[in-house]
């Protein structure tokens, strides 16, 4: 009788092709030579995994590793640094002679070696409780990641980024092995809370630019308009704005055809006056001021401008905020200002 | 209508009953050869048939045989044992000259049969058919653990594999000790 094993290798190739993902990483572990032949196929005959979204939690005493596959079911796979452990649905392993983020780097790279859709989201969340950055070794999964992913020549595939760390490298390091390309939406959060935080590294990366949605909470130094204008939905904060910089994004605003909305959260604003002059003082109110102007490329829709302030416990802010609206909302007596500014 | 079917029916009787002109009918009478296993029943299958098998295809549209060369040589695949060989046999007849439907639930479900099965469509080249083995086979296995699939498919652990052939090198060093002192025992 014929054994499995004995087969050749196009009809091995072709029993992996009909297999899905979890048996494939079954068949792997049933012995030495079925894993030599699975690591050696080309990735293009593995099946696809499938997963929609991956997040990736990493502190100072777990990983955890969580992925929806396309039955919408979670699958959590949970690493203990104390006890060099793995666990996955109730199974725990321990790993006395290895380093448990190598284990865990090794679990992701092979379950990524057989994505092929793109990711709905890729949630990062990296956090430390010792704020040292020397010494934290929690900002070495961002680098090993890396490092995998340079081995491997290839980066992940996403719609949306999301990344929760303590300091912009963490974020660099983590752009460097997800595809631009892909890229639709990035969310952008930093431990430190309301830190100022420079972008001029992040504005640089091709992940930016091609995005066209965007949402920080830190709070940006030296923000450059020019750098955030391209986004077609966008929540950022930094200190102060010019009327004139206001100005500018209300006319690259009204040129865009696919512009949706943009909140800017700002400590202090000082220039109503001027942007009154700029656009129209006759909607100037006390605390709330709103405009309309008309989108330059369709009668059908209107960008609603608002200032208004925010009175949260400790500060006082203004929150810029640009809506594109259909113009039935808008009341027949309301002035709609041509998008030139007439 | 197809022209197969004409073909297989005109191939039965002596002459094919008065047929329609049509274009598509091919008048030439359709081809047939042997082949055999390893318990050496010989089946006879017609070309149309086999044309499934790349490897048979190849073969025979180079020989040019009559009905009567080909009777006398028939194709030995002494690699098949005679019952698979005949269910390929049936395969092929089933399917001649007809589209493949996406499923095929008529095979063999014992394993050792489909192994058997499988290698002997490989050598003979059945693209749909090989198709076909190799989904079941992943069948076989799906939503399994390891030691399951190992039990199922019969796979020896890598300890045992070790093992074995730890016993086996043993054998094959005492055998070639044997030949050695053999050989050196004939220098002498």
């Amino acid at each position: 009788m014929a054994s499995i094993v004995e087969m050749p290798e196009l009809v091995l190739e072709k029993v992996i092709g009909f297999s899905d993902f979890k048996a494939v990483l079954s068949l792997r572990q049933v012995c030495r030579d079925f894993r030599n032949f699975i690591d050696d196929l080309n990735d293009s005959k593995l099946p696809d995994s499938k997963f929609q979204e991956v997040k990736i939690t990493s502190g100072d005493k777990r990983i955890e590793f969580e992925l929806v596959d396309s039955d919408n079911f979670s699958n959590r796979i949970l690493f203990s640094k104390a006890e060099r452990s793995r666990r996955f649905y109730g199974n725990t392993e321990v790993f006395e002679n290895s380093n448990i983020m190598d284990v865990a780097v090794r679990d992701l790279e092979m379950i990524l070696k057989f994505q092929k859709t793109i990711l709905k989201q890729l949630r990062f969340e990296i956090s430390s409780s010792c704020q040292h950055y020397n010494d934290s070794s929690v900002n070495a999964l961002p680098i090993k990641l890396s490092n995998m992913f340079k081995k491997l020549n290839r980066k992940i595939k996403t719609k949306v980024l999301i990344i929760l760390a303590d300091y912009p490298s963490e974020v660099m390091s983590i752009f460097d092995f997800v595809d631009p390309d892909t890229l639709k939406t990035l969310g952008f959060t930093l431990w430190g809370g309301y830190l100022e935080t420079e972008i001029d590294e992040f504005v640089k990366t091709e992940h930016w630019k091609k995005a066209d949605g965007m949402s920080s909470d830190f709070i940006v130094l030296n923000l450059n308009v020019e750098d955030i204008c391209h986004f077609s939905s966008c929540s950022i904060r930094t200190n102060s704005i010019t009327a004139q910089e206001l100005d500018f994004l209300r006319k690259t605003y009204t040129s865009s055809s696919n512009y949706k909305n943009s909140s800017i959260h700002l400590r202090s604003f000082n220039e109503i006056e001027e942007l009154g002059n700029l656009w129209d003082p006759t909607d100037f109110f006390d605390s709330e001021s709103s405009w309309l102007f008309r989108m330059k490329n369709s009668d059908e829709r209107i960008l609603h401008i608002e200032i208004h302030e925010d009175h949260s416990a400790h500060s006082t802010r203004k929150i810029v905020d640009f809506v594109e609206i259909p113009s039935s909302w808008v009341s027949p007596e309301a002035i709609i200002h041509d998008y030139n500014g007439n | 209508m197809s022209s197969t079917e004409q073909g297989t029916s005109s191939a039965a009787p002596a002459e094919p009953t008065t047929a329609p002109e049509s274009a598509a009918a091919p008048e030439v009478p359709e081809s047939f050869y042997y082949v055999h296993g390893k318990d050496k029943v010989v089946h006879k299958v017609s070309a149309g048939a086999l044309q499934h098998s790349a490897l048979i295809h190849g073969m025979i549209s180079n020989l040019g045989y009559t009905e009567e060369q080909a009777k006398a040589n028939p194709f030995p695949f002494e690699n098949i044992d005679g019952d698979i060989l005949q269910m390929v046999v049936d395969w092929c007849n089933q399917h001649k000259g007809k589209p493949t439907p996406p499923e095929d639930t008529n095979l063999p479900k014992q394993k050792e049969k489909l192994f058997d099965l499988v290698l002997a469509v490989n050598y003979l080249e059945i693209k749909e058919l090989l198709t076909y083995c190799c989904k079941q086979v992943a069948m076989m296995v799906k939503g399994k653990s390891p030691e399951e699939i190992r039990e199922i498919w019969m796979i020896p652990t890598d300890a045992e594999d070790e093992a074995a052939e730890k016993e086996a090198k043993k054998r094959a060093g005492k055998e070639a000790a044997g030949e050695t002192a053999a050989a050196a025992g004939d220098a002498k």
